[in-house]
């Protein structure tokens, strides 16, 4: 079936409205009793305006879209994972070991030669430290590196 | 004059050494984010901004450091579309048409240089028509009530897609998923908790900086992964300056028309950076007629889409500075920079923040000298940067945005949120629900559910008052318009611009 993509986006859409809209119900009413606009009344809105969006994708998707298959869907998870392991180890780590890992394997896996790619990325996380650090005086966490 | 006063003052304010030093790294900073690949303007604005808070500039600085960014980023744009034929940015893609070309015949220095002053000859334009109309605007916006300001809003999102905006529902929907977004946290006027499931994090809702990097730079990283983009370009080689003076002299009737017509475009909601180019580009083409070259390298074809651009960008600063309603991505991301700098965008800035709208208008004008200046000196040096690989620049870019928003809390939770903001991105440009409503979506949704309940306030309940004076009327009518013409004129309009573009191939 073509379209599937969008199709699948209203589904998620509209079961997201319903949730949203019905969740704004639930509202305990706001000390000092119900004024013509609550906290409700604008999610309200907002959650018939997707539901009608939503219906209209399903009834009348675009064409779909190229979507990365195999190799392709493998580097994104890739890619992915070694940014949360970045947000994961940069406070333990410190920010330059941290750095040149993650920079390093970004751009090694977008088809950098290894050294040159953790090269850039040690050269990188040495510049940005020391510019945060001692020029604009924002500390980055200086984890394993750092000197008591 | 008054408005004369004003800007004598805002010069004062965007002369200071201080200032002008920003403004200068600015330029330059925009030009590199303009020419380089997988660096939009939006997007390069956006990394900024979480910089400009954590470095603790004042908020004169902090805007006059991004306006000349935005400033920049137009000139750098057209660097890659002359010598690669592939634009840096959309409005840029005019400029390949008799950019690309003449750098075939061993003219990409000429082209270069015409379309630095053109560029200049457009932004000069444009900012003079933003001198002289916003502030008129901004004292008719301060008639604006509630209900005429919710009307504004939807008439922002409604055009926002453009006339060559491809499927309005979907602007609508990223519209709508943004202002949804918005709603989390404490309601202001009552305190109920909304959609914060009793996570501390999202008492205070969900910072926009942090949504709007996640959405640009971790997104076009995930593309530029799958595409495997990473290889970039062979170096190029620019050549010797030919240029004459008298074809200089020649061009200028061409700049001064697409400089006018681009601040036009930008102005009127829904048009933009693009339309601004390309209408200029095909005026031109029609009044210049049989006797030019086009397509084939004329210099006007390079000079008239730039001028028009330029002037569109000052344009589109128009209804952002008065209305606090931006039309384009990148004025949506300066609108987050004030709303984050504690400004109340619209026309009372006018007077309440005086010194910080004259100084950035006074820093656009300063701003293009500067660039005027820069960019045909340093055009050796863009050059040479055009030719570095996005596989290494990329990361070091992500790095920059997970420096930038660690250093505004230092929370890894803010990271995990930001790259969760990036995924939803890649998917979102993947089905083709454009970014940018989503986060205009996310700054002007406070807002309108602040209008809305005032105008219910003060109309006691009664839902008409919405549309009840004939101004709000009339913007009830534009906005329908808005997205009632893409579907009309729409398919129109994109096939003569892909007709335009039909001999030179323009990857996205």
């Amino acid at each position: 079936m073509s379209g599937l993509g969008d199709r699948i986006l209203g589904l998620g859409l509209l079961v997201l409205a319903v949730a949203y809209g019905w969740a704004a119900q639930q509202w305990p009413e706001p000390f000092g009793g119900a004024e013509s606009v609550g906290p409700e009344t604008f999610p309200t809105i907002l959650s018939v305006v997707l539901v009608a969006g939503s219906l209209y994708l399903m009834v009348k998707p675009d064409p779909d879209a190229q979507w990365p298959l195999g190799k392709s869907a493998l580097e994104l998870v890739i890619s992915l994972v070694v940014l949360v392991i970045y947000a994961l180890l940069l406070e333990p780590l410190g920010f330059v070991i941290a750095t040149t890992l993650a920079v390093g394997t970004l751009s090694w896996r977008m088809g950098a030669l290894p050294a040159r790619a953790f090269l850039t990325g040690l050269v990188s996380a040495v510049v940005v430290f020391v510019l945060f650090n001692y020029g604009l005086d924002l500390s980055l966490p200086a984890g394993l590196l750092e000197v008591s | 004059m008054e408005t004369l006063g004003f800007l004598m003052d805002g010069f004062a304010v965007a002369l200071t050494p201080y200032n002008l030093m920003f403004a200068l790294f600015g330029a330059i900073v925009g030009t590199l984010i303009g020419c380089l690949p997988g660096l939009g303007p939006a997007n390069g604005v956006a990394i900024l901004i979480p910089l400009a808070f954590t470095l603790g500039l004042p908020p004169d600085t902090a805007m006059i450091l991004l306006t000349s960014v935005y400033a920049g980023a137009m000139y750098g744009g057209r660097i890659s579309s002359i010598l690669l034929n592939i634009p840096g940015d959309e409005p840029a893609m005019m400029t390949c048409l008799d950019g690309y070309p003449m750098a075939r015949k061993g003219r990409a220095a000429d082209a270069l240089a015409i379309s630095a002053v053109a560029s200049f000859t457009g932004g000069l334009i444009g900012t003079i028509g933003l001198i002289m109309l916003a502030p008129v605007l901004a004292r008719f916006a301060l008639t604006f009530g509630p209900a005429e300001y919710f009307a504004l809003f939807l008439l922002a999102f409604a055009t926002l897609g453009g006339i060559t905006g491809k499927n309005p529902m979907k602007t609508v929907i990223a519209a709508t998923l943004g202002i949804m977004i918005s709603t989390v946290g404490i309601d202001i006027s009552t305190g109920t908790q909304r959609y914060t499931f009793g996570v501390l994090e999202l008492y205070e809702g969900i910072d926009f900086i942090l949504a709007i990097v996640g959405l640009f730079a971790i997104s076009e990283l995930l593309f530029f992964v799958e595409n495997r983009a990473g290889e970039g370009y062979r170096k190029i080689n620019v050549g010797k300056l030919t240029l004459t003076f008298k074809e200089l002299v020649s061009t200028i009737p061409t700049q001064l028309r697409g400089g006018v017509l681009g601040f036009i475009a930008g102005v009127l909601p829904g048009a933009g950076a693009s339309l601004g180019s390309f209408i200029s580009y095909t005026l031109e083409k029609q009044i210049v007629g049989r006797k030019g070259t086009f397509g084939e390298g004329d210099i006007r074809g390079v000079a008239a889409p730039e001028a028009g651009n330029n002037g569109a960008s000052s344009g589109a600063l128009v209804p952002m500075l008065t209305l606090g309603v931006p039309g384009s991505g990148t004025t949506a991301v300066l609108l987050a920079m004030l709303i984050s700098l504690n400004i109340t965008p619209g026309p009372l800035m006018f007077t309440q923040n005086a010194d910080i709208v004259w100084g950035v208008i006074a820093a656009l004008l300063i701003g293009n000298v500067l660039l005027l200046g820069l960019n045909i000196p340093l055009v050796g040096f863009f050059v040479r940067l055009l030719s570095i690989p996005p596989m290494y620049l990329l990361p070091i870019v992500t790095m920059v945005a997970f420096v930038g928003i660690y250093s505004i809390s230092h929370s890894a939770f803010d990271l995990y949120f930001m790259v969760a903001f990036g995924v939803a991105g890649y998917f979102l440009r993947k089905l083709e629900i454009p970014l940018v409503p989503v986060i205009l979506g996310l700054l002007l949704g406070p807002e309108m559910e602040k209008n809305l309940g005032h105008a219910l306030i003060l109309s006691d309940g009664d839902w008409s008052i919405l549309w009840a004076s004939p101004l709000a009327m009339g913007l009830w009518l534009v906005a329908g318009l808005g997205l009632v013409l893409p579907c009309l004129v729409g398919p129109l309009l994109r096939r003569r611009m892909n007709a335009a573009m039909k001999e030179t191939p323009v990857s996205d």
